[in-house]
């Protein structure tokens, strides 16, 4: 079975989901009355519910895109990391997958120190500056920023789709969206095995990547997107058909046999997100006035 | 000739399984039998260099293969999908076979005459207006085969390339391997079914758990 379905079912099972009074009239009577009595001492449960962290993403975001202060976007930047740490993200893996992105992430800070010069130049080579003070500040802050974009989006990785999803429909979000954005979730990883076996077929067909001329990279990569889209399509129109087979959208509203519960711990952290929001508000007010 | 000396393999996450083998191909053509998850694909992916083993050599003709690029390998061995689809890359049956002896250097006139002959020697002569994606199982997998020929391996591996085909396509796709058989192509045929590699004359080797079996 799928490791992430056997992860949502056991997160499920452990109490930060709680059956509906509908499911609960439906259990079987032999079977236990609360999920609670199931919770370890130390589970995921014990993480913030899916919709304290959608605050906290929208939090870190949306000051992330106003802020063009380098000292606030790194104290953002600690902040943000620090509650990736307390949320146990495995960073490893995160670095070890998108390594690619942070080398881009590296270069496009390094292009905006070189191309945007102001302030004291440090160093400087025929009279063009290399690096200034201004130059290294707008780097800092470009690298800061997605740094912060991606720690943000780090923040849901450990929660299963499911409770990502259940959150988005209590949010008020249409089912049918949240379905489309877990379905894109879920499709994420299969692209990319799909995407790793087209390039191994076409290694074998007797071709060097690294042997090509760029002209002839560019013509390759086109051709690599021809089985990937028609896999997709094919997935696509596959999953379509399983969708109406169980009656997807034949009514407005869809009850959930697990719906999620905010519990004191959450609305304590709401609150200190609330709190966070205002004081950055006014500090960043504060601080544009002066 | 595919020989793998003392090979071992392990997945990283699948801590239950491990491929041990001692393999030495002695004919053609030989099949590889046994039921689901005994190892059969991994032991093609490590034939065709997908796969790089955890100890051991694999050989062709005598050469390790493991400081070579995959691309490298390619030139020697080619891989059969189980689906076909994976490895059609282009919108028309003559620019699949075309396009890599293309990028590998050939010119395009001769690209095209030879991805022509191979049309006309797999039977896709009528696919040649199609896309390549409306293409059938059978026809998709006859391209993909084509394709790989275009290549001129010295060895070739299927892996399961009955799946999905009925009696007459089985019988086609014989009949198409044992003519690739007359050109001293050596075979690995990755196959639940027995009939099909014995009517094309395969020496039947069995694998279970992940053990190559005598006999």
């Amino acid at each position: 079975m799928d490791s992430r379905k056997v992860k949502g079912r056991e997160w499920c099972q452990r109490g930060r989901f709680a059956l509906t009074p509908q499911c609960q009239g439906n259990r079987p009577p032999d079977t236990a009355p609360d999920t609670a009595d199931t919770r370890p001492a130390d589970t995921d449960s014990k993480r913030p519910d899916p919709r304290v962290i959608f605050a906290l993403a929208l939090f870190f975001s949306g000051f992330g895109v106003a802020l063009r202060d380098v000292r606030f976007m790194a104290a953002l930047l600690c902040l943000a990391l620090l509650c990736a740490v307390l949320l146990r993200v495995r960073f490893k893996r995160l670095f070890g997958r998108f390594k690619r992105l942070w080398q881009v992430v590296l270069m496009v800070a390094l292009l905006q120190s070189l191309f945007a010069p102001s302030g004291l130049v440090w160093l400087q080579l025929w009279n063009v500056p290399l690096l200034t003070s201004g130059g290294l500040e707008k780097g800092l802050l470009v690298l800061f920023r997605l740094a912060l974009f991606i720690t943000s989006a780090a923040l849901f990785t450990p929660y299963p789709a499911r409770a990502l999803i259940q959150a988005m429909v209590q949010l008020r979000l249409p089912y049918e969206v949240a379905y489309m954005v877990s379905v894109g979730i879920r499709f994420i990883p299969q692209l990319g095995e799909e995407l790793r076996d087209s390039l191994t077929a076409l290694a074998l067909r007797g071709i060097v990547i690294r042997e090509l001329k760029l002209k002839q990279r560019v013509k390759l990569y086109s051709y690599l997107l021809l089985p990937v889209l028609a896999a997709s399509l094919q997935n696509a129109r596959e999953l379509a058909m399983s969708l109406d087979m169980r009656a997807f959208r034949a009514h407005p509203k869809r009850t959930s046999y697990y719906t999620l519960t905010l519990n004191r711990w959450d609305w304590v952290l709401l609150c200190v997100i609330l709190l966070l929001t205002l004081f950055a508000f006014f500090a960043w007010f504060a601080v544009k006035s002066w | 000739m595919i020989r793998f000396e003392q090979v071992t393999f392990a997945y990283p996450n699948r801590q239950d399984f491990r491929l041990t083998v001692d393999f030495f191909a002695s004919g053609a053509c030989t099949a590889l039998l046994g039921e689901n998850g005994s190892g059969k694909t991994t032991f093609g992916k490590l034939a065709a260099g997908i796969l790089k083993p955890d100890t051991g050599r694999i050989l062709y003709d005598g050469q390790d293969i493991a400081g070579l690029k995959l691309g490298e390998i390619g030139r020697q061995a080619g891989y059969l999908f189980q689906e076909p689809a994976r490895q059609i890359f282009a919108a028309r049956p003559l620019e699949e076979i075309a396009f890599p002896l293309e990028l590998r250097g050939m010119a395009k006139p001769e690209a095209e005459q030879k991805a022509r002959a191979l049309c006309e020697e797999f039977e896709l002569n009528d696919t040649l207006d199609q896309t390549t994606y409306t293409l059938s199982r059978g026809e998709k997998q006859r391209l993909a085969l084509a394709a790989i020929m275009a290549c001129e391996p010295r060895f070739l591996v299927l892996d399961e390339p009955t799946t999905g085909l009925d009696r007459r396509r089985r019988e086609l796709l014989a009949a198409t391997l044992r003519r690739l058989l007359a050109r001293d192509l050596g075979l690995l045929v990755i196959t639940h079914d027995r009939t099909f590699a014995e009517s094309l004359g395969a020496d039947p080797r069995f694998i279970k758990e992940g053990v190559l079996l005598d006999g």
